[in-house]
């Protein structure tokens, strides 16, 4: 979608703030935001994309100005409210109208994940179509669903640099469905996508076939 | 079951936008006090996600393994390869370890690690995110004007060193191989773990120091 999380190359935006740089969660309650996110997410096991495209729903002004993990827990509240495990009246009223039948994540399962990588590569299903060297344009347009194509690098030329085993479309997964597709890394040149750059900086990223055409 | 609708998901977000308390302290008090109520969430399990970034997994970790590959030739061409295996190898995997890879810096090319349309990171290697690398700013200009990024964190690069921007756009995660600096002959791992900055991993920092801070 084209939505204000889509930040790459967006103009207007001042200094980096490197406050609170050492600190992981600058103050208890974003910690507690974390904490109670990731508890949630974990309850029902929301694919990673779904987590996302919901994230990239909330309204443009509070995506933009809101806390980080305070958005992680508005986004972990809407997927719960979603699920039906909580009503918007509750929300409204502070007070459970009655418990979960879902079991909550224990300390020992956290424990577990955060000492467990995911692996996201599934089989693959047909030889990938590109190889390492091949020259690929992007695809001119998103749509307006999940998608991690970035619009700044849409209608692009650049090289294969890696093929990456196969993995779940994000744009797929993000409406209930699994279609696992080849991976790459593209390599961009800067100078091609922004016309004040020169030189030979360049950008890559990681992309699912199907937003790849041969160049 | 989750209904994939966009649609019902704005009209969520606008009606806790509606109804939440705006101040995030007091939000998130009445979040868990609700969700705990409900059985939906175990208090004990919140505080077990804050220690395991606290206590446990930080930039220590991707240290001890940079560290490694600056003395140990093969483990570092094994980084190189397949960084997730590698890390495993240390015992250090971890969220956002399965897909890890590692990029090396080298006296004409510099790496810098961006997530635009998120906030991708490799925590389990390097702990939380910095604030910056989750925002808009940091988001919005890495891959449009990187060298203006990294003089703010004081990295003037060369116009002969070029830069190449890693924007984590799907699972893989990755984090940067900074170059060892000289002067560091003869010192072990611990010690030259302690040369390595959190930003040089991400690439906001390039030359270390051969001293610790």
């Amino acid at each position: 979608m084209d939505g204000v999380h889509d930040l790459g190359g967006k103009e207007g935006f001042g200094p980096v703030n490197r406050a609170h740089e050492d600190d992981p969660y600058h103050g208890d309650h974003n910690a507690r935001a974390y904490g109670l996110a990731m508890s949630i997410r974990a309850t029902r096991a929301y694919p990673i994309d779904w987590f996302r495209h919901v994230r990239e729903l909330i309204e443009p002004t509070d995506y933009l100005t809101r806390p980080y993990f305070d958005q992680w827990l508005q986004t972990a509240m809407a997927l719960a409210i979603d699920a039906g495990d909580v009503s918007p009246d509750e929300v409204a009223s502070g007070k459970s109208a009655g418990r979960v039948s879902v079991a909550p994540l224990r300390p020992d399962d956290v424990r577990r994940a955060v000492t467990t990588p995911v692996d996201f590569e599934r089989p693959a299903t047909a030889a990938p179509a590109f190889a390492i060297g091949d020259r690929v344009r992007t695809a001119a347009h998103g749509h307006s669903g999940h998608t991690r194509l970035p619009a700044y690098a849409r209608n692009a030329t650049g090289t294969v640099l890696a093929h990456r085993g196969t993995h779940p479309l994000p744009d797929a997964e993000a409406r209930g469905e699994e279609r696992a597709e080849p991976l790459y890394t593209v390599v961009l040149r800067a100078a091609d996508l922004f016309p004040e750059v020169s030189g030979n900086d360049e950008i890559t990223l990681d992309l699912w076939e199907s937003y790849l055409a041969r160049a | 079951m989750s209904s994939f609708d966009p649609n019902k998901i704005a009209d969520i977000h606008r009606h806790l936008h509606s109804h939440l308390p705006p101040e995030p302290a007091l939000r998130v008090k009445a979040i868990e006090s609700l969700l705990v109520e409900k059985g939906l969430v175990d208090p004990q399990a919140v505080d077990a996600w804050i220690e395991a970034y606290t206590e446990d997994i930080g930039p220590k970790r991707g240290a001890r393994v940079v560290a490694r590959a600056w003395l140990d030739p093969a483990f570092k061409a094994q980084l190189l390869d397949d960084a997730g295996a590698a890390v495993a190898e240390m015992g250090l995997q971890g969220q956002a370890t399965g897909h890890l890879k590692a990029v090396e810096n080298t006296p004409t090319t510099h790496n810098l690690v961006v997530c635009t349309l998120c906030s991708c990171y490799p925590f389990g290697i390097l702990g939380m995110a910095p604030a910056w690398y989750k925002a808009a700013e940091y988001r919005a200009r890495a891959v449009r004007d990187p060298r203006g990024v990294l003089r703010e964190f004081g990295v003037d690069l060369d116009e002969s060193i070029a830069v190449r921007v890693w924007d984590s756009t799907a699972e893989l995660r990755y984090m940067v191989l900074p170059q060892r600096p000289a002067g560091t002959e003869g010192l072990d791992e611990d010690a030259l773990a302690a040369l390595v900055t959190r930003n040089a991993m991400i690439g906001t920092d390039r030359d270390l120091s051969p001293e610790a801070a």
